[in-house]
This record gives structure tokens, C-alpha cells and sequence, in this order.
């Protein structure tokens, strides 16, 4: 699976808001993306699962997986499966990480935020390879565990369900930190017709009265 | 086969031996009817963290898993072996995640002490070599039985943690595995590579247990059948293969097809000869040619390192790895032993983060056999003891050391009696040292003999006494040489002169691994051109890499340096420029003058700039960066001229228990060391207690926590909590899901938007 880097995004998160770093600048960020996508090997897994909707969420059937809550309710509706999937930078992203903290601090966070944004294209890598895979059925965009009233909690059945331990090292933390850092695990609604595409909005996300990037009038995701 | 039965995805297994005893026998009937001679018990998870929640504990479920499979043993109508089988614990052991290895260590112990009545153990689908190797010891220093370990390996022939074929063969070799080999992730197609390879990097038999080729990624279905399967194992019986199976989606059918496919084929042995080789998880560094070992990592004559230990400064320790590391050292001694400190604990903390931050294996460098011995135990990969000699007292501690954790030694030529004059005594010694590792069955190729570098000033006749005796020991015995190369020229002017000399004249008779300082470029510079001009470098591939072509065109500043101010230096990043400034300021100008008259003053103004938002966090960093540099040499002018440098108060920070987003916090670091706070920084995922005691054993007077995410925030509450009930300090608290209203409820009495801000705090708090 080819996946991009996406600079822009990565410099976003680096807190440039809408403006570009200068020439001196941008030539370290894209020296620092060609290295750490040379480094890693980032892991990935999905796996469709027809879905049921119960009183407290919806069922993932032949799991016990249940995503509660009303808000997956209302992003699955009209769905009849849904592919449940982890995308992960890797160890070898927050080894670099850590390396390059260590040598020098600028090229440490640089890359970090690179990560992150290699993360988000493994993401988008993976949906249009689902979208390739699933030939006539309709996508929802990515709900992940955290979002709205779906708790973090239910990370490590993610997680477990995936076997996202063994095919992609992946693993979380008693805190429901995810280990490596830079991974998503995501769910992507699937349907037989057209989806109403609602807007992702922050009014369901619980940064929203801390969230940087909307003080200075932006958004996160695209 | 579990999930065959109705267990649904994401389940826990092991439960089933106490809720369905009868599932899990007929199961283990299935394989061993269809032909399996071991099989594993229903244990893989049962371990204290994954069984947490189900109110049973390890000793429970393994003893029920182990009886059902003894019962099924009975039952069957052929013989067959049930292995404990001991899965990853599930979360990851430091550095890439919070777990230390004692903790991982004492998991696997508590399955190992249940597995009464098993007959082998099996550590299974391991991708992280230090949790093997928590999990192998565990296994023999608690039980008799055979281990047999086996890793799970990608495509690229590394795990997901980047351990390599060749360093997991060694490590597990040397700490005493019966059997190792690999399992789970691909099919038998994919992994016959990995298998070759490991065929070639082992004496031991392997066992290869693959996938039923590779599932569909929607629906989890596997694409290799029983009989494609079983034709594919027995494809690689010729490889040297000894135990093979299945792994994810094959069944008893699968077995059965295997056997039939074996039917009429023998084991064929392999020939093996051990080589000499040291490694990290990541990177073997086989020692067939010589090998840099860098000597920087020691405070002996060393002012500056002498500071840091006592401060307990970790990251000038790592800075020293990579400085070496860059300069060509291929291998990095680590000595840490000082009058005064706690060696062992220093021991463990500097080999902990230089393995954090680096693939280099390390030579572990102490006298003391408890301070080695806890450094072997946590050190991921095989490294070198530096050192065993010829007394009794040395031989009998540090061998055994060296045989249970598989290391490499190094040998010196000295004894009771101190040095032999002779060649003859030496290599006498070298022998006596040889002679007692073969009777513990530590192989030739693991011992480093060191005839030891006398001061040419002091004894001319020495040198080449040395080189001589250097020549006798590995023609004779068969051992590979080291030598601490600098100490030859002690007391003489232009003293890198004959350390280039003496190095070379020694590696033309063998010596294989100099200890020296890489740093010096003419040094490593000898050492490769050594290995062009012995054909060693293949092309001169490595010689011109290093040496050839472009020189690094560095973009040629506006300014040239002799023009240059400091402020300049500092505000384009310019650190080379800037800690080149600042020594020659340092000539005339008193040290605390360039900090409060420049650095100061151009770290405000950057800061003021970064709050307005003409600058970004990048260029924040990169001029504390700079900085930072610039105290780097004013703290070690400071050490040789004996000032002690004024400290603007002390601050405890740490990222709290539960969290390990820790890039912010150790960005607050570097910016408030820039404004003179000694800064001692706890790492993450720290336990409340730990910077409770802290901020009190040094009486701080403020202490700021970092938390990325929500459900850390409650670690954050419970240190200032804590910090509140035992010690009177002020607190500010950072990280992307605080506000300030939050900071307020939990009992925070700061809240610090960026880096720039806490350094404001500091600031008021310590009131300057």
C-alpha cells in the first residue's frame, strides 16, 4: 500500500496555522519526511464485519465487540457492515523519534508531527484501498474511539478483535494510550447506497473547548 | 479451531479451560490424533495483565490448561509432548513502551512457576527480543524444563519492533534456548527466506511454525490449503529444519498433511561454526574484521562526564553514544563507575537510554560483578564484558556471568601478580583464561584477549611486546585481540601521532577490536584505511563513502564567523558557529557575562516573537538548540576552571504515570535549562510517589507534569494530590487537553499554554 506524507497537514500541526515556514525551513521538513519514510515500515489491518444495532450501540456480529454510544449509531445508520481497521506508523517512527530528540530537538518535533501526518496517510491510503475492495458499496468517513460519545475505552477490544497485537504491533497501555503512538484505529460505515455525507464537525469532538487549531479559526481534519 | 468452536473474535481463550475443559481436550485429541508430537496448552495469554479483568489469576487457568492437557495425552493413541506456551504479555516493554523488564520478567515468572505437570516450555510470537529474553531467562532460572522460543518476523526478515534474524539467534543461543526458530505472521511461502536465514545464524534446531499462508484482509480467511501447506514445510526440511507446525488458520488437517508430506524425509544436519559477533536487537555487528569500540562513555580524566554522573545527567551520556557513533564507533564501552555514586543503578539508567536512542551494541565495563550483572539482564542483544583477567577471584565471578547470559568477554592479560614482563606470561594468562571458559563451554569465538598497551614513555620495550603477544594469542588460541589503543602514548607530546602509529602497527598483526577515541578523525580514519588496504572494504565502498566525492557543501553562511555575533549565531540556527562564538567570548569575557549580557537577552527576544506569532515552534527550538550549545561550552569551561556555574533554581518535570507523549515536556526542558533552572527530569510514565520524593530530596520549589491525553489527566490529579499532602511547592501543569479552568480543579497553580510560557512561570516563581 503507497502512502503519502502530507507536508502541508505536518507543518499544520507544527503550528504555522496557514503560513508557510521559509525556504531554510521547508528544506529540513522534507529532508526529515524522505528519512522517516525511509525508516519506517509502517502495519496496517481491516476486517469487514456485518454490524447489528443494540440498545446500547452497534454490534459487530461474531465478535462482542459493541461501539456504544448514540453518536456510531447515527454515523453507522443505513449500514449494514462496517470495516473496523488499525493503521500504525510503527516503532521504528518513535524510535526516530526518540533518536532524533535526543541529536536535535527541532528535527525531533519535526518529525513527530511528520508522523503524525504519515499516520493520517496510511489512513487515507487504506480507505481508498477499501473503497477499491468493496466495488459498488458506498463509505462512511472514519469514526475513531474517542470521538463523540464513543469511549476510548473500547480501544483494547479494538484492538483484541484485530489481533492488531501480532499483525501490526500494536498495543495499548492501561491508560488506553496506543503503543506505537503514531497508530489510528478507525471504523468505516458500509452501505449498499448512497450515504448522506455529514459534515465532520467539531461540535462532537471532545477537544472542542481546548483544541488549538479551533481558537485560531481552523479545524484539524481536512 | 477456537473460534471454529463459537469463540468470538477478540475473546479470551484461556478462560475456556476453566468454562469448557471439554472443547479444549477434544481439541488437543484433534492434533495429536492427526499426528502432532508436541502440542501447546490452552496458556498463550494467561498472564497476570491479560487475565486482570477476569478475576482468575495465572496460576488457575495454567494449572487447569496444563491438566486437561495431560488428560488428553492419556486418551490419545500415541505419544505426544504438552508445551506451557507463554504468548507477548501484550504491552510493550520500554523503550518502545512504559514496561520495565523486571515487571515483564516477573509476568513470565508466575506462568512458568504454574506450569507443573507440562513437559516443555514454549515462548511464542515474540516481536520485541528484550521480552523473549525476560521471558526465556523467567523460564530458566525458574524451571528445568526444555524452552523453546520462536519470533514472529515480516517480510523485510524483521519483526515490528526491527529485531534482525542474526540478533535474535545470538541472544537466544547464548542465554541457553533449547530450540529457537520462528512463528505466526505469513505463510510458509513468505517465511522460507526467514528460515534459511536463520538455519545459517544457529547451531540450535529450528523450528519453523507459519500461518496458513496470508488471510484475506476483509474476511480473515487463509489462503494455503492442507496439502499446499504440508508440501511447503517439507520443502524446507532441507534447509535443516527440525520442528515444524502450524500456526493462525491451519487445523488438525493441516497436520495431518504435513506428516504425510514428511513421510520417507530425515532432519538433515546442518554444519555450524560459531562466529564472533555482538549485537543490539536491531544491529549484529560481526567481528570479522576490526571493529571501532568507541572508550568516550567514562569519566576517567574526564571532568565534564565526572559533573554529569553526579547529576545524573542521562542525556549527556547519550549524547556522548551519538557523537561517537557519527565519528565511525561501531561498538560503545559504557563505564560508569565514579567514588561516591551508586554504580549499579547508574549502571542500568545509562544502558537503558543509550540503548533507547541507539543500535550500537555496548561493551558494559565495570569490576564489579553486580553492577554486570544487572546490566545483562536488562541489555537487549548480546553484548561485550569488559572485563575477566587471570586472578582467581575475577575467573570465578565473571565466567559464570559470561556463560549465563551468552555475552562476550574480554580477557586481560594480568593477574595476582599484576603484568607479565614477558610475552610468554601473557599469552600464559591469555591461555589460563581460555582454558577455564571452554571447562563452562563458552566458545573460543567469544573471548576477546587484551594484552594490554603499556606507556611507551615509561617502558619502550613494551609495545612491541604487546603487539607480539597480541599475534601468539589469536594464532594460537584462536580468540579475537582488543586493546585500549590511547594509553600507549601518555606523556609524550603530539600524542595522536603514535596512537595512529601504534593502532596500525597493531592491526597489521591482528588486532580486531581497538578501543579507542573515534572522535579523533585520524584514528578511524587509520582503522578504514586499514580495512581498504587488507581488501577487507570490497571496493573501497566504505573508504569512499567516507572519505570521497562531494564534501559536504555546508550552505555557505551570509556571514562569515569571524564577523558573526553570537545573536546572529543564535537567531539562524547556526549552532557549530555559535558554541565556536561562545568558546572564543570565553577568552576574555566572564562566562556569566555571555549569559545574562547575550543568551538571555536573545532567547527573550525570540520568545516575545514567538508569542506574537512572527515565529513558530521550530524556530523556538532551534534557537534553544543553539543555545544550548552555548552552555555546553560554558559548562565545561566552567568544570576545568573549577567555577561551578549559578544555578536559577531547580524544577522537577516529568510527563505522569500513564502517559508517554513526552516530546512537549522534554521541549519545556530545553528551554528552561536555556534560562539557567537545573532541570531534573523524571521521563514519563512517572509514578506520583517518584516526583513526590524528588521534589523533596531537592527541595524544589516548582514542578511541572505533562499530560497529552484525558484518560492521563487522572495520573496528573493524583501526583499533585500527592505533591500537596507531602511538600510545599508551586505546580504548573501542561499538555493538549488541559485548559486553564482544568488546571484549576485539579489543584494546579499554573497552567502552562507552550514551552515559552512555563519559562515565564519559572520566572515568577523563582523571581527573577
Amino acid at each position: 500500500m503507497d502512502y503519502e506524507i502530507n507536508i502541508a497537514e505536518a507543518v499544520r500541526y507544527m503550528g504555522y496555522g496557514g503560513l508557510t515556514p521559509d525556504e531554510g525551513q521547508m528544506k529540513l521538513i522534507a529532508d526529515c519526511a524522505a528519512e522517516l519514510k525511509e525508516y519506517i515500515k509502517p502495519a496496517w489491518i481491516y476486517r469487514l464485519f456485518p454490524i447489528e444495532e443494540t440498545a446500547d450501540g452497534v454490534l459487530l456480529r461474531g465478535t462482542s465487540l459493541t461501539l456504544g454510544g448514540s453518536d456510531i449509531k447515527e454515523h453507522l445508520a443505513g449500514c449494514h457492515s462496517c470495516v473496523l481497521f488499525c493503521a500504525t506508523a510503527g516503532a521504528k517512527a518513535d524510535e526516530l523519534i526518540r533518536m532524533k530528540e535526543k541529536e536535535d530537538m527541532v528535527q525531533g518535533y519535526i518529525t513527530d508531527c511528520l508522523a503524525s501526518a504519515a499516520a493520517e496517510g496510511l489512513c487515507d491510503a487504506l480507505e481508498a484501498e477499501l473503497a477499491d475492495k468493496l466495488p459498488g458499496k458506498y463509505l462512511t468517513w472514519r469514526y475513531s474511539p474517542g470521538y463523540g460519545d464513543l469511549s476510548l475505552e473500547v480501544q483494547p477490544k479494538v484492538l483484541a478483535v484485530l489481533e492488531a497485537g501480532k499483525r501490526a504491533g500494536v498495543s495499548c497501555t492501561d491508560s488506553l494510550l496506543m503503543i506505537p503512538r503514531k497508530t489510528v484505529t478507525a471504523v468505516i460505515g458500509v452501505s449498499d447506497t448512497p450515504i448522506v455525507k455529514k459534515r465532520q464537525g467539531c461540535s462532537k469532538c471532545n477537544m472542542k473547548d481546548k483544541c488549538t487549531f479551533r481558537k485560531a479559526g481552523e479545524h484539524c481534519g481536512s | 479451531m477456537l473460534q471454529a468452536a463459537g469463540l468470538e473474535a477478540g475473546e479470551n481463550p484461556d478462560l475456556l479451560s476453566l468454562t469448557d475443559p471439554e472443547l479444549i481436550e477434544s481439541i488437543h485429541l484433534k492434533y495429536i490424533e492427526a499426528g502432532s508430537d508436541i502440542f501447546y496448552c490452552n496458556t498463550f495469554g494467561a498472564n497476570r495483565l491479560k487475565l486482570a479483568k477476569t478475576g482468575k489469576t495465572p496460576a488457575e487457568v495454567i494449572s487447569a490448561a496444563v491438566k486437561i492437557a495431560n488428560s488428553a495425552k492419556t486418551k490419545a493413541s500415541r505419544t505426544a509432548y504438552c508445551a506451557l506456551d507463554v504468548g507477548p504479555i501484550g504491552q510493550l516493554l520500554e523503550p518502545n513502551g512504559t514496561m520495565l523488564f523486571d515487571e515483564a520478567y516477573d509476568i513470565f515468572k508466575e506462568m512458568i512457576l504454574a506450569a507443573e505437570g507440562a513437559d516443555i516450555i514454549v515462548i511464542e510470537t515474540m516481536t520485541d527480543l528484550l521480552e523473549a529474553k525476560a521471558a526465556l531467562l523467567a523460564a530458566k532460572e525458574n524451571s528445568d524444563l526444555p524452552v523453546m522460543v520462536t519470533m514472529t518476523f515480516e517480510q523485510n526478515m524483521r519483526t515490528f519492533t526491527g529485531c534482525c534474524i542474526e540478533s535474535m539467534a545470538m541472544t537466544l543461543s547464548g542465554l541457553g534456548a533449547d530450540a529457537i526458530g520462528i512463528n505466526c505472521s505469513l505463510g510458509p511461502r513468505e517465511l522460507k527466506p526467514a528460515v534459511d536465514k536463520l538455519c545459517s545464524c544457529t547451531g540450535l534446531p529450528v523450528i519453523i511454525k507459519p500461518n496458513a499462508g496470508l488471510p484475506d484482509p476483509l474476511t480473515n480467511e487463509y489462503n494455503v490449503l492442507p496439502e499446499e501447506f504440508g508440501q511447503l514445510l517439507a520443502d524446507m526440511i532441507p534447509l535443516g529444519i527440525k520442528i515444524a507446525g502450524g500456526c493462525c488458520g491451519t487445523t488438525p488437517d493441516y497436520i495431518r498433511a504435513a506428516r504425510k508430506a514428511f513421510e520417507g524425509k530425515k532432519y538433515q544436519p546442518r554444519e555450524f561454526t560459531p562466529v564472533s559477533a555482538v549485537c543490539t536487537a536491531s544491529n549484529a555487528v560481526i567481528i570479522d574484521c576490526p571493529r571501532i569500540i568507541g572508550e568516550r562513555i567514562n569519566p576517567t580524566g574526564k571532568k565534564r562526564f565526572k559533573q554529569a554522573l553526579q547529576e545524573h545527567d542521562l542525556d549527556y551520556i547519550c549524547n556522548q553514544a551519538i557523537e561517537q557513533i557519527d565519528a565511525g564507533a561501531e561498538i560503545l564501552d559504557v563505564n560508569v563507575g565514579l567514588p561516591g555514586i551508586d554504580e549499579k543503578e547508574m549502571m542500568l539508567s545509562a544502558v537503558r537510554a543509550v540503548q533507547g536512542i541507539c543500535d550500537t551494541p555496548l561493551q558494559l565495563d565495570s569490576s564489579i560483578p553486580e553492577v554486570l550483572d544487572a546490566a545483562l539482564r536488562v541489555y537487549n542483544g548480546k553484548p561485550i564484558i569488559n572485563s575477566v583477567n587471570g586472578e582467581e577471584k575475577s575467573l570465578s565471578s565473571i565466567l559464570p556471568l559470561v556463560k549465563k547470559y551468552g555475552a562476550a568477554v574480554v580477557g586481560l592479560c594480568l593477574d595476582e601478580d599484576g603484568i607479565p614482563k614477558t610475552i610468554e606470561g601473557r599469552v600464559a594468562i591469555a591461555e589460563k583464561i581460555c582454558k577455564r571458559a571452554d571447562a563452562l563451554g563458552i566458545p573460543r569465538s567469544d573471548i576477546c584477549i587484551d594484552c594490554l598497551t603499556l606507556t611507551c614513555s615509561a617502558e619502550q620495550e613494551a609495545a612491541m611486546q604487546t603487539i607480539e603477544a597480541l599475534r601468539i594469542c589469536k594464532e594460537k588460541l584462536g580468540v579475537r585481540t582488543v586493546l585500549g589503543v590511547s594509553n600507549i602514548s601518555f606523556g609524550l607530546p603530539q600524542r595522536e601521532i603514535v596512537n595512529r602509529t601504534f593502532l596500525t602497527m597493531a592491526l597489521t598483526k591482528g588486532l580486531d577490536l581497538p578501543i579507542m577515541n573515534p572522535n579523533i578523525a585520524s584514528m578511524t580514519s587509520a582503522v578504514r584505511a586499514y580495512r581498504l588496504l587488507a581488501n577487507i572494504d570490497k571496493n573501497a565502498q566504505e573508504y569512499v563513502a567516507n572519505y570521497g566525492g562531494e564534501t559536504p557543501a555546508a550552505a555557505a553562511p551570509a556571514v562569515k564567523q569571524e564577523d558573526m555575533t553570537l545573536g546572529y549565531a543564535m537567531s539562524h540556527g547556526l549552532k557549530s558557529d555559535a558554541a565556536a562564538i561562545t568558546a572564543k567570548l570565553l577568552e576574555t569575557t566572564d562566562a556569566m557575562e555571555i549569559v545574562n549580557g547575550i543568551l538571555i537577552p536573545e532567547l527573550d527576544k525570540t520568545g516575545a516573537e514567538f508569542e506574537k506569532g512572527k515565529i513558530f515552534l521550530p524556530q523556538l527550538i532551534l534557537t534553544a538548540g543553539v543555545a544550548q550549545s552555548c552552555f555546553e561550552v560554558i559548562k565545561e569551561h566552567l568544570s576545568k576552571t573549577g567555577g561551578g556555574g549559578v544555578s536559577n533554581g531547580t524544577i522537577v518535570i516529568c510527563t505522569v504515570k500513564g502517559d508517554v507523549h513526552d516530546i512537549g515536556k522534554n521541549i519545556v526542558k530545553v528551554l528552561l535549562e536555556n534560562y539557567g533552572y537545573t532541570v531534573i527530569d523524571l521521563g514519563k510514565d512517572v509514578d506520583p510517589m517518584l516526583v513526590v520524593k524528588t521534589a523533596k530530596e531537592h527541595n524544589v520549589k516548582l514542578v511541572g507534569l505533562s499530560a497529552l491525553m484525558t484518560t492521563t489527566l487522572k495520573g496528573m490529579e493524583e501526583t499533585i494530590r500527592l505533591l500537596r499532602e507531602n511538600h510545599q511547592c508551586k505546580v504548573m501543569v501542561g499538555g493538549a487537553v488541559l485548559t486553564p479552568d482544568y488546571a484549576q480543579q485539579i489543584g494546579a497553580d499554573y497552567y502552562a499554554k507552550d514551552a515559552k510560557q512555563s519559562c515565564d512561570i519559572a520566572k515568577e516563581v523563582f523571581g527573577q
